[in-house]
């Protein structure tokens, strides 16, 4: 007993003092800045999830460049788990898309978090797609190259080959504003952190730019999910370790126990649904290089996957 | 009492402490299969299978390339960046890929592993004041006369863009880039066209680009089609679909089948089989739909094919050998012998039906190791 609570101890501490305040996000987005201090893990069996739920995915650049906490959400992805069915789907949002941000004004979606944190992203997204969210999880650069290294690398079949010549040297350099040149050969194979994260991160060498990596971005998202199907109890200290820092999240530990037996039994890939908000969803021509959102389209669509 | 009280929460406190650490550092210690890493193909661990195949078999991993010789794996280059292998047609010598920091050059190598010559130069004298003047050389392969090198080379850049789709070259064997010729042009933000395989009349390669180009109803996303080009700026012609979506040719050694993958544009590989004319490809074959199958590669004596495929789930890539009876149609069953004694005059015997053939399965060579999926295969016979 003794030892399970001190196994658990690192994990337990690492989410408590990265979630800090958790950010509830139900049932009303009026408390989404509120903070609960005393939420403490339920002590009472983790039951099944049965009703469906949705999950915001940040990712964010968050190198030296960035004052702690304020930070682009690069990455802004809306899950939506429906247990009964075992479907999923996973909608990418662009970083690009002007929007009316939660905390005034407009502006680049992607720029929510840095003025408010989780609680403005997610009132951001909640307001213009007119969805609810019910949890977020964000992970920074480096935790998601040390969380794929952690778990031993994972298996995609990159789409193309990835070639960037002004990729961003900023993750282990001490000049941030640098560039490096990756090349992430096409086809089946076990990816590492570092290329992996080259895979979803690079955008230059794509015609779609960042709508292009975003479907990159699902795949190694799904991978992970695979991957993560095959780890023991034994793998979470070096786990625990790789997210230092580099994951905040809303979900408290007796929510992670009831939806680890859940992911597990998501198996039919077919039963993913993934969603790119490209053309007619979007199109140039806003600010500052920003996409304008076909909003008659994208609600429609958002409303039947994301009820 | 109280006071045995405090003494007994402070013993179990250091209990909790020292249990709990103790527990943890040693689970900490025990991670799971799939998240160890891949051990060197020349550790002494049991191997899957005792199968030999014949010749030697030169892969890669973690930037080292490895023989196969003799049921053995030799280290025959340090871990310095090295990939790609192929070998002269006549046996002689290996072409490989070495990468450096921000670029990658072809040598030639010797059977052995010694670097023998430098045949590009693609590091730039600036550095990385101007990162587009580094260039990427990938998939080194000579032609049968041994006079041309096949590559794919990311020559064609425009000045101030972002494009760095490679297309496939061709030069002079110990000429120079200036020499190369451009024998496609690569596309236009899509990954290029990779991995040239020099045939009779021109060479075939994957041209990654968005299907919507060359179908209405394709989605449009970047996809790999196998294609063929019979000069030099000639605008190739398409092999497989774009829902296809086929990459990493192989010729067969008798030079009338062509083996890839095919993803169908999901996270799946199928080991694909189709016969060539030096035109057109014939219809498909799918062998393997359940293995995530990287590099088919033919043996030379056409016994069977080679590829890297995970050992389980989400691993590593393994080394892995298709006997050529799994992909080849068994013969007909032979017509059923008259039963001998003369005139039947009752009902006919119900034929006794041969006993089914057992499907012959793909045998794994390696375990615990983790070879380059990217890379090709080379296999000398």
């Amino acid at each position: 007993m003794a030892g399970a609570f001190a196994y658990f101890l690192p994990a337990a501490k690492a989410a408590w003092d990265t979630t800090g305040a958790v950010v509830r996000v139900t049932p009303s987005p009026t408390d989404l800045f509120t903070t609960s201090p005393t939420a403490t893990p339920s002590a009472t069996p983790a039951a099944a999830i049965t009703g469906a739920f949705t999950i915001l995915l940040l990712g964010s650049d968050d190198d030296s460049k960035f004052y702690s906490d304020h930070v682009l959400t690069q990455s802004m992805i809306l899950v939506r788990v429906v247990p009964s069915s075992k479907q999923v789907t996973m909608l990418s949002i662009p970083r690009d898309l002007y929007v009316h941000l939660s905390t005034g004004g407009f502006g680049k979606i992607d720029g929510a978090y840095s003025y408010g944190g989780a609680g403005a992203a997610i009132a951001t997204v909640e307001q213009d797609f007119g969805v609810h969210v019910d949890d977020y999880i964000w992970v920074g650069l480096l935790g998601l190259i040390k969380l794929i290294d952690a778990i031993g690398g994972i298996d995609v079949v990159t789409s193309n080959p990835v070639l960037d010549d002004y990729y961003p040297a900023d993750i282990y350099s001490s000049w941030p504003y640098g560039y490096e040149r990756v090349a992430v050969l096409a086809g089946p194979q076990h990816l590492d952190g570092i290329h992996a994260m080259q895979y979803v991160r690079s955008r230059h060498g794509d015609l779609q730019s960042d709508l292009g990596r975003s479907q990159r971005q699902q795949q190694v998202l799904l991978a992970i999910r695979q991957k993560a199907k095959q780890l023991s109890p034994a793998d979470l200290p070096a786990m625990s370790t790789a997210f230092g820092g580099e994951l905040k999240t809303s979900i408290g530990l007796s929510k992670v126990a009831q939806l680890l037996p859940l992911a597990g039994s998501f198996d039919n890939p077919d039963a993913i649904r993934q969603i790119i908000l490209a053309s007619p969803y979007t199109h140039g021509g806003a600010p500052d290089g920003s996409l304008f959102a076909n909003w008659d389209a994208i609600l429609p669509l958002v409303h039947q996957y994301f009820p | 009492m109280m006071i045995s009280r405090f003494i007994l929460a402070g013993v179990l406190a250091v209990v909790v402490v020292l249990g709990g650490t103790s527990t943890y550092m040693y689970l900490g210690s025990k991670q799971s299969r799939v998240a160890a890493p891949p051990e060197k193909p020349t550790a002494a661990t049991p191997r899957a299978q005792a199968t030999t195949l014949p010749g030697a078999i030169y892969l890669t991993q973690s930037g080292a390339i490895y023989r196969l010789s003799a049921g053995r794996f030799h280290q025959i280059t340090p871990e310095a960046g090295w990939s790609q292998p192929s070998l002269a047609p006549n046996g002689s010598s290996l072409l490989a890929v070495k990468y450096g920091q921000y670029w990658s050059d072809v040598y030639v190598l010797s059977l052995f592993g010694t670097p023998t010559r430098q045949l590009t130069s693609n590091q730039a004298r600036q550095g990385m004041n101007d990162p587009s003047l580094n260039h990427w050389s990938f998939f080194p392969r000579l032609s049968q006369d041994g006079g041309t090198l096949w590559m794919t080379y990311d020559g064609l850049k425009c000045d101030g863009c972002f494009d760095v789709s490679p297309a496939v070259y061709s030069m002079p064997f110990g000429g120079t880039i200036r020499q190369a010729r451009a024998w496609t042009d690569g596309g236009y933000y899509s990954g290029g066209d990779q991995q040239p395989i020099p045939v009779p009349g021109g060479v075939i390669y994957t041209k990654y680009d968005y299907g919507s180009k060359y179908d209405a109803k394709a989605e449009n996303k970047l996809v790999g089609m196998m294609w063929f080009s019979n000069r030099a700026g000639a605008y190739g012609r398409e092999l497989t679909t774009p829902s296809e979506d086929c990459r990493t040719p192989s010729l067969s050694p008798a030079g009338n089948q062509l083996a890839m993958i095919c993803t169908y544009g999901k996270q799946v590989s199928y080991l694909t089989i189709a016969s060539w004319n030096g035109s057109t490809l014939g219809p498909r074959t799918t062998i393997l739909t359940n293995q995530l199958v990287a590099q088919p590669t033919w043996a030379p004596d056409g016994s069977g094919i080679a590829y890297l495929a995970p050992a389980v789930p989400d691993g590593p890539f393994q080394l892995w050998w298709l006997p050529k009876a799994a992909y080849t149609a068994p013969p007909p069953s032979p017509p059923p012998t008259p039963t001998p004694g003369g005139p039947h005059n009752g009902p006919l015997p119900t034929p006794t039906p041969p006993p089914p053939i057992p499907p012959v399965k793909p045998i794994q060579l390696t375990t615990n190791n983790g070879f380059d999926a990217t890379s090709p295969i080379a296999w000398l016979g």
